[in-house]
């Protein structure tokens, strides 16, 4: 028969749950370990839990006014990061992060789903807009010169003659307007301003409601020679072949 | 004691919320425990009073580290379980330096725990407080504490373990060494008596 170790008799001794029933069950039956037993019971029967001195019923309250004054005041906590900790605050930074990038690549997507535009189905205007220019100038200034001349050798007593130049004019004004805004930009002043008293002369052939009289060609016969517009023209219109085949590349270049 | 938990948790808020003198409901309240404890630990009244000082002050200073699950006499408690073995480990060290510098016999009979106190001073005064005292001082400090935790206090394994920071078995085993010390010590004196 195994006899217990002290340990165990120990164990025994201060009971509760941690006792071993086994060997509650041994020392029963065991002669020399219940001696022994009795005798640690004995011993341990003797240290009496020790008694703490009596204290003043005022004991605790003499011990708060005692630390007391080495007490700072708690101050209400108010909503920081730093209470968060480094990993919380870490945690709260990488989820940041991840909105954005989600937010970013959300977008790009849903941008790439949008039906790309071709230049087939849609051609750019941009393109368009940079051939008109060339042939509206080029037409312009032909039809302009046309009706320039015409205007020169009109006879003024012929109101056959003065209805279809007043209806040309009108239709030149806006190709005029057109071709004048383009020179403005395009930083060419020599034919932004012939086009400019071309566009006045137009304005007052167009305005004629009533039809052109014979006063009025007149007028406008010794305006267009007064300002030699013609000529302007007639230079102007030289130039644009120079210009179309010189320019070419830069046009194109600068509307695609 | 559902209660007087409740009562300790809205003390602690108050406390927290910028009330210091709801700490003071707490120190009247639990000093008497804390002294109990601190004096069997320390075996002296005026180190038990500045291990309830200690303690307490310690408490407020981790107050807002304090968990409202567990119970603050029990949390408080084991506070003051640390500064007692802490200021017998330190009386000991300070003991045993004193016993080193000084050739005075009686003043090693107070310092050295082997020759506390005579048979004969024994026999003559009758205490047999003194005797378990004296044998008591044969413990370490950590031995001492487990002892008085578990055959004084009683504390279970585990409690013993968590208030000195401990593992269980750790505090099984300085209990153990603490009852074979004591009962070594105590038939040498009961011979010599």
């Amino acid at each position: 028969m195994k006899h217990l170790m002290e340990e165990e008799l120990i164990e025994a001794y201060y009971g509760g749950d941690e006792a071993d029933a086994a060997s509650r069950e041994h020392l029963e039956s065991c002669a020399a370990c219940a001696q022994a037993y009795a005798a640690l019971k004995s011993d341990l029967d003797d240290v009496k839990p020790v008694s703490p001195p009596a204290r003043d019923e005022r004991f605790g309250e003499q011990v708060w006014e005692r630390i007391e004054p080495s007490l700072h005041t708690y101050t209400e906590r108010k909503w920081s990061w730093r209470p968060l900790g480094m990993w919380r605050g870490l945690g709260l930074a990488a989820a940041c992060a991840l909105l954005l990038i989600g937010g970013f690549t959300a977008g790009r997507l849903s941008v790439q789903r949008k039906p790309p535009i071709t230049v087939a189905k849609q051609p750019a205007p941009v393109v368009k807009v940079g051939k008109v220019e060339v042939v509206v100038l080029s037409d312009h200034l032909d039809r302009s010169e046309r009706l320039l001349v015409e205007l020169k050798h009109a006879d003024t007593d012929s109101a056959e003659m003065a209805s279809p130049m007043r209806d040309e004019a009108r239709s030149l004004l806006g190709p005029n307007r057109v071709c004048m805004k383009n020179a403005t930009q395009n930083g060419d002043p020599a034919l932004a301003t012939a086009l400019d008293h071309l566009n006045r002369l137009l304005a007052q052939l167009a305005d004629q409601r009533e039809g052109l009289n014979s006063a009025t060609i007149a007028r406008l016969q010794e305006e267009m020679n007064a300002d030699g517009l013609l000529f302007e023209v007639r230079v102007l219109r030289t130039r644009i072949p120079d210009r179309q085949t010189g320019n070419k590349a830069h046009l194109n270049g600068g509307t695609i | 004691m559902q209660c007087m938990d409740k009562n300790d948790h809205a003390a602690i808020q108050a406390v927290l919320s910028g009330d210091k003198e709801a700490y003071g409901t707490l120190v009247v309240r639990h000093s008497p425990s804390l002294f109990r404890v601190a004096f069997r630990i320390t075996g002296n009244e005026a180190d038990a009073e500045d291990v309830v000082q200690e303690a307490f002050l310690r408490g407020y200073r981790k107050l807002k580290g304090f968990e409202s699950r567990s119970e603050f006499g029990t949390w408080i408690y084991r506070i003051a379980v640390r500064c007692a073995l802490n200021r017998i480990g330190a009386r000991r060290v300070d003991g045993a330096g004193r016993v080193a510098e000084q050739n005075d016999p009686e003043e090693d009979e107070i310092q050295v725990e082997d020759s506390a106190a005579g048979p004969d001073r024994l026999l003559l005064s009758g205490e047999i407080g003194a005797l378990q005292e004296s044998a008591m001082r044969s413990l370490s400090p950590a031995e001492r504490t487990a002892f008085v935790l578990r055959h004084m206090e009683d504390c279970s394994t585990e409690e013993i373990a968590v208030a000195l920071g401990i593992a269980p078995n750790a505090a099984k085993q300085a209990v153990f060494r603490a009852v074979q010390k004591l009962r070594g010590r105590l038939a040498e004196l009961r011979v010599k008596i």
